[in-house]
């Protein structure tokens, strides 16, 4: 007794070293591992006061970006040695430095190697290789602050900076629909997650369908597109067949559980009348 | 032909005296109420904890290559695999949560004053032993909350000078956790602990019946010298068999309610995200916390600025929660008599509650 | 039939059907599982549709496969899918490796993984050779 009312003041009067002691705290008790791309050589110099200020916004725009968040580093796009301060920007660690404009599908290309294939073939990839000029990979997904794709990536003001919009809109209004089913099925996958159905394999084939759908505007080819929609539409069909067993099962399960807990509720109730006549 | 049956028995084992003893002539005292349904509650969860765990021992595999996939296996190929494992986990939450109301009523009625501060001590070590039981069962499905709590809980030994660095390799198995950890964690889980429960338990119930129920004091004192042993009868009190039975048996059943309201309209409370994602030893997940039953002591060792000291601190109380009978020699057992210590009770409930919440985030 | 009977013979239809709620699931999981309906699906093909370097792509139950006649190591069947998140591999003769468009996770002839972010090696089907056919399966 005379214990408690001390130790419960000394809980109501918090430390003030309680922020930096979080900090510490989490070293002591998780030894978290710094994720692998935050631990390479580059950002020692890049992320300091000591690059010039154009770049100094590089890496906290790159940790907003979908690849940081897919454990993609400097190394990965810019070569180099990633351990080594002084083999980290030779050529002959691999290291690339920042592509010109006619380079940058190519460099993208090291892991986008499908899309890379549709692009060069496309009007767009042509136009860059012939004259130099024309949208590459950065034009429209940016450079470090990249994003997850999606559809509103084809707008007015990007689109019409060479060309009017009207075929960029012709585009963007084919590949609506298929979008549309492609989040609509995504959201439904999260909802089974949600409700503990496994949906494994269903979501291995919707994200191939979609990025072999992304890949196709590549081509920018609206004919082809359009050509191609029905068969995509169709696997779509057949993804949707699975979730639909999945929402079958979620709903068995919830009325299961909802009738078991009915039960119980009758039996409480008719045992409670019981007692109190047993008094 | 159950008339017979009786016939039968009450020849061999003299079954009506029995039946007479323990059942309708044990009397409970007229104004006992619904917190004294909670421990019987709380066995009839481990009961189910028991049953469904066994279940789930058919088809889940105690190795880290496998342990994960054994139970999505169970979750979505073993035919009701889902029911028993959900039921399992839900369980294990609201067994607990019973556990801490049935303590604190016991706090509340002084009902571990003498003459019961040994079933008090015996209800602590109890309650140690199934959040053993919590600890060792949430590494189990080896997911990355599995992973990742475990390793903060198992690096918490390490403050203590000499002693922590061998006693926290000895629970991990090593110096970090990992394979070794689940099989001796699933050893402990399936192995030890049941029976360490089942025993104390044996011992508790039996203490609770020598001894005597309690009276809620809330109105009622009994003074009375204390020189020779006297089992607390209630002789107008009422027949143990059929009204508390009966009583327990509400409660039981609204238990079996909550579990399958939370079944039903919120499988997931106590399975969020981290919990779907196989264990990655080299991926920190961003937030990593405890389940919340432990929430309370985690930000409590995070509010105070040493190690050693917040862990030491934790001991103490936990010495004192084990020790308080001895602590507390007052003969008063009406807790609305005492203000001071029903305001450091009800401080200490709000305190918990606050730092549970705070550790949420 | 007065109250008591009534709520007793109630209290006992809703128990036996609590137990009855719990028996069915309990008889089920513990049945034997149907045999996971991978059952006997076997391809065959004719060994020389498939020279020497060349591949085949068909589906395997449903999963879309790739055979590969590597020459002396033999014929080796692999599942297309990518292990990071689905896209299916391509064959790249001249590298003798195999290669996901999507983000270049790069497999060996035998399913391993040599680099990208696939986590888990490609899934392996059983080829036998049986006189002038290939079976996968």
């Amino acid at each position: 007794m005379r214990y408690l009312l001390p130790l419960l003041l000394f809980f109501a009067l918090l430390s003030p070293a309680q922020g930096a002691w979080t900090d510490v705290f989490h070293k002591e008790f998780f030894h978290p591992e710094k994720p692998r791309v935050e631990k390479e050589v580059c950002l020692v110099c890049h992320d300091s006061d000591l690059i010039k200020p154009q770049y100094r916004a590089i890496p906290a725009e790159w940790r907003k970006s979908w690849h940081y968040r897919n454990d993609v580093s400097c190394q990965n796009c810019h070569g180099g040695d990633p351990n080594d301060a002084a083999k980290a920007m030779l050529p002959a660690s691999g290291f690339v430095g920042t592509p010109k404009p006619k380079d940058v599908p190519k460099f993208c290309g090291k892991c986008h190697l499908g899309i890379m294939q549709n692009y060069l073939e496309s009007g767009h990839g042509k136009a860059l290789m012939a004259t130099g000029k024309g949208p590459n990979c950065v034009t429209c997904h940016g450079a470090h602050d990249i994003k997850k794709a999606n559809i509103d990536l084809i707008n007015e003001k990007l689109c019409s900076t060479c060309h009017t919009y009207e075929r960029a809109k012709v585009m963007k209004a084919s590949l609506m629909l298929t979008e549309e089913k492609i989040n609509q099925l995504d959201a439904g996958l999260k909802t089974l997650r949600a409700g503990l159905i496994s949906t494994g394999d269903e979501e291995k084939d919707l994200f191939r369908t979609q990025a072999e759908y992304r890949t196709l505007f590549h081509t920018v080819d609206v004919t082809l597109v359009k050509d191609k929609t029905e068969e995509f539409n169709q696997r779509l069909a057949a993804i949707q067949v699975g979730v639909q067993k999945g929402f079958q099962e979620l709903r068995f399960r919830q009325n299961f559980a909802v009738f078991i807990m009915l039960l119980f509720l009758g039996l409480a109730l008719t045992l409670f009348f019981l007692s109190r006549k047993s008094e | 032909m159950t008339s017979r049956i009786r016939e039968w028995l009450e020849v061999r084992i003299g079954l009506d005296e029995l039946v007479r003893s323990q059942l309708t002539d044990y009397r409970v005292p007229r104004n006992i109420n619904l917190f004294y349904t909670l421990g019987m509650v709380a066995f009839a969860a481990f009961l189910l904890q028991v049953a469904t765990g066994i279940l789930l021992l058919i088809y889940y595999i105690p190795d880290d290559k496998d342990a994960f996939e054994s139970v999505r296996l169970i979750m979505n190929q073993v035919p009701y695999g889902w029911l028993f494992r959900e039921m399992h986990v839900v369980g294990s939450n609201l067994m607990v949560a019973v556990l801490l109301l049935h303590v604190s009523s016991v706090f509340f009625f002084g009902a571990y004053k003498k003459p019961r501060e040994l079933t008090w001590v015996v209800g602590a070590l109890l309650l140690l032993t199934t959040f053993a039981f919590c600890l060792s069962g949430y590494l189990l499905p080896w997911s990355q909350l599995s992973f990742w709590a475990t390793t903060i809980v198992t690096t918490i030994p390490t403050a203590f000078p000499w002693v922590g660095d061998f006693a926290a390799n000895l629970i991990r198995g090593g110096d970090k956790v990992s394979g070794v950890t689940l099989n001796r964690f699933f050893a402990l889980h399936v192995g030890l602990l049941p029976f360490l429960l089942l025993g104390l338990f044996a011992v508790h119930v039996f203490l609770v019946r020598r001894i005597g129920i309690s009276a809620p004091p809330l109105g009622t004192e009994e003074e009375r010298p204390w020189l020779t042993f006297r089992h607390e009868d209630h002789p107008d009190g009422l027949p143990f068999y059929p009204y508390f039975v009966s009583l327990e048996a509400v409660m039981i059943a609204l238990y079996f309610v909550v579990m399958f309201f939370i079944i039903a309209f919120v499988p997931a409370l106590f399975l969020p995200q981290d919990s779907l994602t196989p264990a990655d030893p080299l991926n920190t997940p961003e937030h990593i916390r405890p389940e919340w039953y432990f929430r309370a002591p985690y930000e409590m060792l995070k509010l105070i600025p040493n190690r050693f000291l917040g862990i030491a601190l934790q001991v103490v109380l936990v010495a004192i929660f084990i020790l308080w009978p001895f602590l507390d020699l007052s003969r008063k057992h009406n807790l609305l008599k005492r203000p001071l210590l029903l305001a450091c009770f009800l401080g200490t409930i709000v305190v918990w509650i606050g730092l549970s919440i705070w550790g949420s985030y | 039939m007065n109250r008591r009977r009534f709520l007793k013979a109630l209290a006992s239809l809703l128990g036996l059907t609590a137990l009855g709620a719990f028996a069915y699931p309990l008889l089920r999981l513990l049945s034997p599982i149907e045999a996971a309906v991978r059952a006997k699906i076997n391809v065959t093909f004719p060994k020389g549709e498939i020279p020497v370097g060349s591949y085949k792509d068909f589906l395997m139950g449903g999963t879309p496969a790739i055979l590969i006649n590597r020459g002396t190591p033999g014929f080796v069947a692999l599942s297309r899918v990518c292990t990071h998140l689905g896209c299916l591999v391509r064959y790249d003769k001249d590298r003798q490796v195999l290669i996901c468009p999507c983000h270049a996770g790069t497999f060996d002839l035998r399913g391993n993984v040599i680099s990208g972010p696939p986590p888990k090696p490609l899934e392996r089907f059983s080829v036998s050779v049986m006189g002038d056919n290939v079976v996968v399966g």
